[in-house]
């Protein structure tokens, strides 16, 4: 107990990421996702409502290195910590996020069979992808980070900004993504996972453009306070 | 106690009231909305050719007559020959009238007039006599042709009495053609097989569930005609065309197509009326050609509502010769008045429903005599029925002085409905006495025919008017008070919840003031349950998520757990990190909790994909779907399997209780096994042979078993209380003496509670089929892991909430056992188990037990939840106040299901008002509505049972306390 917490207060003193980098990242974050939707759609010409499994899986082939690299650089715990083995924690969380997103999804009513399966398990990647690997590369397995950014969603400063609210964001709008399903509309896009993705991809967005917000806000609380 | 809080007594009292309301403005609604008529059962037969009251001791020697014996006898007994031999029923679904007859005197458009020369020409010529025949709303399909084979406006409720079976049971024209020994012939849409099982020698049903095709379903139809029509074998051939109908769904009335279906339909036309006319062959008798639409059409092409668009339905007549003089301009009839026009076409009886009277134009070929006689005939009928419906109509009553009247004022001079009908009749009647007696002399004029013909169309136009406006017209007085009364119960429950959240929040507050900041805020699940509550309420609006409710109870359920998942792990760290040294004990509270989230979770999951359900998706996969097709032994592996489960969680569950003596513990296990014994005994050596052969010790086990199970419930609650042993007998001091009530109290509900949940669980694994044994399974372990769940949170959540949260349970499991919310899903197989004689009250009363078998079962763990919760802190700083105690412990396990039944109750009959026009009011929102109300029947008896068991655990407890204090 008494070592995460002096782990915490040595993270807080050598990290300190400065708001400049943070909005750099976040564009090059954004632009990676478009990356990623617009290589299988324009090149390979897969669509996600005819092979939803597919290109959720170039998604998120596009969209690892991206993120895992990027949110590497934000680490938290730089003094025992190296850029590669964050990579590498990144890399870690991966299949480990998705089985939990898979599980979640599951127990809220996705379908499960050998048909479903790997469209459950391609979707499961990309959440992952969009909650956990960011939070695993920079707090690595850092309990009382965990349980602060997602049990409590008590955010400190920018870089929990970061992980936080794109996170949640993905979550809650994947949730409301669910939504159109059950109704008849028999259109095509009603489909597992499809429209839970567009809603996740939505939410996910949502929470960047906010952590933004909050990081700029913050910044600037801090620069008022420091005067 | 401050005084600005609600006394026990008066919570109980208002309550109570609240409910009563409840009940009288729900009945009150019912009764308006779905109007009851006392319909006559059996089939008109012989006695309808004698005026009502004559003695049917004489009809009985005819049962054992042929078809055709009961055919001539009929003829012989009418006085008229019938007019046809043979009818062809031509129904083009969706068809407005207007299309072909024009409206207002003006003719129809002139694109639709070209697109039909045939017909067009046999109505100027006087071979077709053309009707605008209304249609009663609701303007679809399967009401509308009960309506016209039956002559009667059906009430929603006969429909939702008749379970599972669509098959219409009322006298209608098909049987009675079917008695006189007619072949019938159907091809086109399958409602006719849906409403007349087995009684077609040769069909071809299409389905009108692909609306985009509007080619193929009348060449389906289209196909049999050449065949059909070289035939002489049948006498009733109905042709149903689905495709205009299908036009007008996909692009209106205007629709491009609409001018050439119309042409298809009169190319029809003048097949049948070429290939039957008399020159052709004569050995297939005269045939009518009766052309009919079900309902019309708005200007969208839409139909369900009461518009003069989608009430315009058609009713034209071809004969084979000219009907005799005829206008041109259309006539005006109502839809029922079908049935008994081709009744008296035909020589059969006249169903015994109808409230329609014949249309007069086609009977103009026959004599003056003969169709005095039908007219006679079909007053009789309607005497008949309106006899049943007033039952103080005697005519001899009434004098009738004034019946030499003139003619127009039907109504006027009479005081009560009853003498209105009377003197019509009679006045009527004797005319047509004094018509025939001085028939002989052959002096009477055209004019003293006439005015009898009016008195009879007088008396038969008021009759079928109030007889048919009874059956649709709602008394909106009776509906709006019923609705009020919902309301206002609806807001005292909502008032009374508040009211003793307040207080409890208060007290809470003085109790523990370090948990203030806790407790003051909203927390994201007791929002989300007001989410839920909300979205619920949203979605009864729409048909498609009324029909697929089951998603949203699973969904919301299911996040709501996770909700509560996160929330645990939230107050996990912040303890171990605030204090290090907290005790052991919360630790393991808090993986009681997670692991029991995961039990609800999971079992949830498995209930979820146990059967698809809803309407749209029902045949994609699913457990049941698997183990069915795995066959037979499977199931009943399964079946063995849960209940042994069960018996053993029981049994584990009870050693669960804390302290108790081991005698007692040992009677109350056994009580527990026994039955338990016995269910298995049953499924193992009778269930196979329970539904086939209903035989005699199958159903003398069944009954064994219900009087066991009752026996032992019984038992166990009214000895539970007397036997749990006092703890710390000998300490005197109040306090630990409060304490020890407390635990005894806790004690005794616990076995009460279980006892409870446990032998509802063994009645559902008797009755309900044997598919759903592992779904009772799965309902009994998340009830049980709530409970544990609850036990361990005691002031982080409120208790509303955990209350609301097995509520939503039992509605997520009342669909997760395979329900609906239409009436097809009811299991009527199982409501005939042990019943040896078929007696409807207890039938409906194991239907009603099988159907809300999960919300019934949260709603007794309620007694269990009660003993989890931890009073004694509670009891002792209330210096042993009984009424508070029941007011803590009882407040909100019995007002939030009250609550939100109460909220859901009048949501949804609002939406019903509003849906009353709607195309789905009669298939999709009535029956959801009966399942609402039946909800209230089950949260109102569960709330009652759980409230007396609590009252009387209390009571016992506080007398041997007294008693006690006594003997020291």
């Amino acid at each position: 107990m008494k070592m995460k917490k002096n782990d915490k207060n040595g993270g807080n003193a050598i990290l300190s990421v400065s708001p400049l980098k943070a909005i750099t990242l976040q564009p090059i974050c954004l632009l990676g996702l478009g990356l990623a939707f617009w290589v299988p759609s324009h090149i390979c010409s897969l669509d996600l409502i005819t092979h939803p499994s597919q290109t959720l899986r170039m998604i998120s082939v596009f969209l690892a290195p991206v993120v895992i690299l990027l949110y590497s650089h934000l680490r938290h715990d730089r003094s025992q910590c190296s850029y590669v083995k964050a990579v590498g924690r990144g890399l870690l969380a991966l299949p480990a996020g998705a089985i939990v997103n898979a599980l979640g999804a599951t127990i809220l009513g996705a379908p499960v069979g050998f048909k479903y399966f790997p469209k459950t398990f391609h979707w499961s990647l990309l959440m992952s992808l969009l909650t956990f690997v960011p939070a695993a590369c920079v707090f690595g397995s850092s309990w009382t980070d965990w349980h602060r950014i997602f049990a409590r969603t008590k955010a400190s400063e920018s870089t929990d900004y970061m992980i936080s609210l794109p996170a949640h964001g993905a979550v809650i709008g994947a949730w409301f993504g669910a939504w159109p399903m059950p109704l008849d509309w028999e259109s095509p896009w009603q489909e597992w996972p499809i429209c839970v993705t567009y809603g996740a991809i939505a939410g996910y967005l949502v929470g960047l453009v906010a952590s933004l917000g909050c990081i700029i806000f913050c910044n600037r609380q801090q620069h008022l306070k420091e005067e | 106690m401050d005084s600005s809080s609600v006394t026990c007594k008066k919570l109980t009292v208002i309550a109570v009231l609240a409910v009563l309301i409840q009940v009288f403005g729900l009945a009150l609604f019912v009764l308006g909305f779905f109007p009851v008529k006392p319909a006559l059962s059996g089939f008109s037969g012989v006695e309808s050719f004698y005026p009502p009251g004559a003695d049917s001791a004489e009809f009985q020697n005819i049962t054992n007559l042929s078809d055709s014996q009961l055919k001539y006898l009929y003829q012989e007994l009418s006085l008229v020959p019938p007019l046809f031999d043979r009818l062809i029923l031509m129904v083009i679904d969706g068809l407005p009238a207007e299309f072909v007859l024009g409206k207002d005197g003006e003719p129809p458009p002139k694109s639709f007039k070209e697109a039909m020369p045939y017909t067009q020409s046999l109505l100027s010529k006087g071979r077709a006599i053309g009707y605008h025949a209304k249609a009663a709303p609701p303007t679809v399909t399967m009401p509308r042709l009960k309506a016209m084979v039956s002559g009667a406006v059906g009430g929603f409720l006969d429909v939702a009495f008749n379970f599972n079976t669509q098959a219409l049971l009322d006298d209608n024209i098909i049987v009675q053609f079917l008695k006189v020994g007619w072949k019938l012939v159907m091809h086109g849409d399958d409602t006719w097989l849906k409403l007349f099982p087995g009684m077609f020698s040769r069909h071809d049903g299409v389905s009108s569930f692909f609306v985009k095709d509007t080619i193929q379903v009348d060449q389906n139809v289209s196909r049999h005609l050449v065949d059909e029509l070289s035939r002489s074998d049948w006498s009733l051939l109905i042709l149903h065309y689905l495709g205009l109908d299908h036009v007008g769904h996909l692009g209106g009335r205007n629709s491009v197509l609409m001018v050439p279906k119309l042409g298809e339909m009169d190319e029809v036309v003048k097949m049948i009326d070429l290939n039957s006319s008399p020159t052709n062959n004569n050995d297939q008798g005269r045939t009518l050609l009766l052309v009919v639409s079900d309902h019309g059409m708005t200007e969208n092409g839409n139909h369900g509502g009461s518009s003069f668009e989608e009430t315009d339905s058609l009713a034209l007549f071809i004969g084979p010769t000219n009907f005799g003089s005829t206008s041109g301009t259309p006539n005006k009839a109502n839809q029922v008045d079908l049935s008994s026009t081709l009744a008296l076409l035909f020589g059969v009886p006249i169903p015994k429903n109808n409230v329609g009277m014949l249309m007069p134009e086609t009977f103009k070929s026959l004599t003056v005599d003969q169709q005095l006689r039908l007219l006679e005939l079909n007053s009789w009928q309607l005497l008949r029925l309106l006899e049943a419906q007033l039952p103080g109509l005697v005519c001899e009553n009434f004098s009738c002085d004034n019946f030499r009247d003139d003619g127009s004022e039907r109504t006027r001079g009479y005081s009560s409905l009853e003498e209105t009908f009377c003197c019509l009749y009679m006045k009527a009647a004797d005319l047509h006495r004094s018509w025939k007696s001085g028939e002989e002399k052959r002096s009477a004029s055209g004019d003293n025919c006439h005015s009898i013909l009016m008195a009879y169309h007088n008396f038969l136009r008021t009759a079928s008017e109030w007889l048919s406006h009874r059956a649709t017209d709602k008394p909106v007085g009776r509906l709006i008070f019923g609705v009020a009364a919902m309301l206002v119960s609806c807001l005292i429950l909502l008032s009374l919840l508040f009211l003793l959240g307040k207080q409890v929040f208060s007290e809470q507050n003085q109790q523990f003031p370090s948990a203030n900041n806790d407790l003051s805020w909203w927390h994201l699940d007791e929002v989300f349950i007001l989410v839920v509550i909300v979205i619920v309420v949203i979605s009864m609006g729409s048909s498609s998520l009324v029909e697929e409710e089951q998603y949203i109870w699973h969904f919301m359920t299911s996040s709501l757990y996770l909700l509560s998942l996160r929330k645990v792990m939230q107050h996990i760290v912040t303890r171990t990190e605030q204090n290090t040294s907290a005790t052991l004990g919360l630790k393991t509270n808090n993986y009681i909790q997670i692991c029991s989230i995961f039990v609800i979770l999971i079992s949830g999951r498995f209930l979820r994909g146990w059967h698809q359900g809803g309407v749209n998706w029902t045949n994609l996969p699913d457990i049941s779907k698997w183990l069915e097709q795995g066959g037979d032994t499977y199931i009943k592996l399964f079946q063995l399997v849960s209940v042994i489960i069960l018996i053993n969680i029981s049994l584990v569950s009870l050693m669960w209780s804390r302290r108790s003596k081991k005698n007692f513990m040992t009677v109350v296990s056994l009580m527990h096994l026994f039955p338990g014994w016995l269910v298995l005994h049953y499924i193992t050596k009778y269930q196979d042979v329970a539904f086939s052969t209903g035989s005699y010790d199958a159903t003398l086990m069944a009954q064994v078993i219900y009087v066991v199970l009752g026996f032992c419930s019984t038992t166990i609650v009214v000895a539970v209380p007397w036997c749990i042993p006092f703890q710390n007998r000998t300490l005197s001091a109040p306090e630990v003496q409060r304490k020890a009530w407390g635990l005894c109290f806790r004690d005794s509900a616990y076995v009460i509670g279980l006892s409870y949940v446990y032998y509802w669980s063994l009645l559902q694994l008797l009755l309900q089929q044997p598919l759903n044994s592992m779904p009772v399974l799965f309902l009994f372990l998340q009830v049980l892991a709530s409970i544990w769940f609850s036990s361990g949170s005691n002031q982080h959540r409120r208790q509303w909430v955990e209350v609301a949260a097995l509520y939503y349970m039992g509605m997520a499991g009342h669909f997760g056992l395979g329900n609906t919310n239409t009436l097809a899903t009811i299991d009527v197989a199982g409501a005939f188990i042990g019943v040896l004689n078929h007696s409807t009250i207890l039938s409906g009363v194991l239907m009603f037990i099988i159907t809300y078998a999960s919300p019934m079962l949260y709603l007794l763990s309620m007694v269990m939840y009660n003993s989890v919760k931890d009073t004694s802190s509670f009891i002792i700083s209330e210096k042993g106040n009984i009424g508070s105690l029941l007011k803590r412990t009882l407040g909100f396990p019995c007002l939030v299901p009250l609550g939100m039944n109460s909220i859901l109750l009048i949501a949804y009959t609002i939406v019903l008002l509003l849906m009353r026009n709607h195309l789905f009011v009669w298939s999709v929102f009535s029956p959801k509505f009966l399942y609402v109300c039946a909800m209230t029947v089950c949260v109102c008896v569960g709330v009652s049972i759980v409230a007396s068991t609590v009252i009387y655990i209390s009571l016992v407890l506080t007398y041997r306390e007294k008693l006690h204090t006594h003997t020291d």
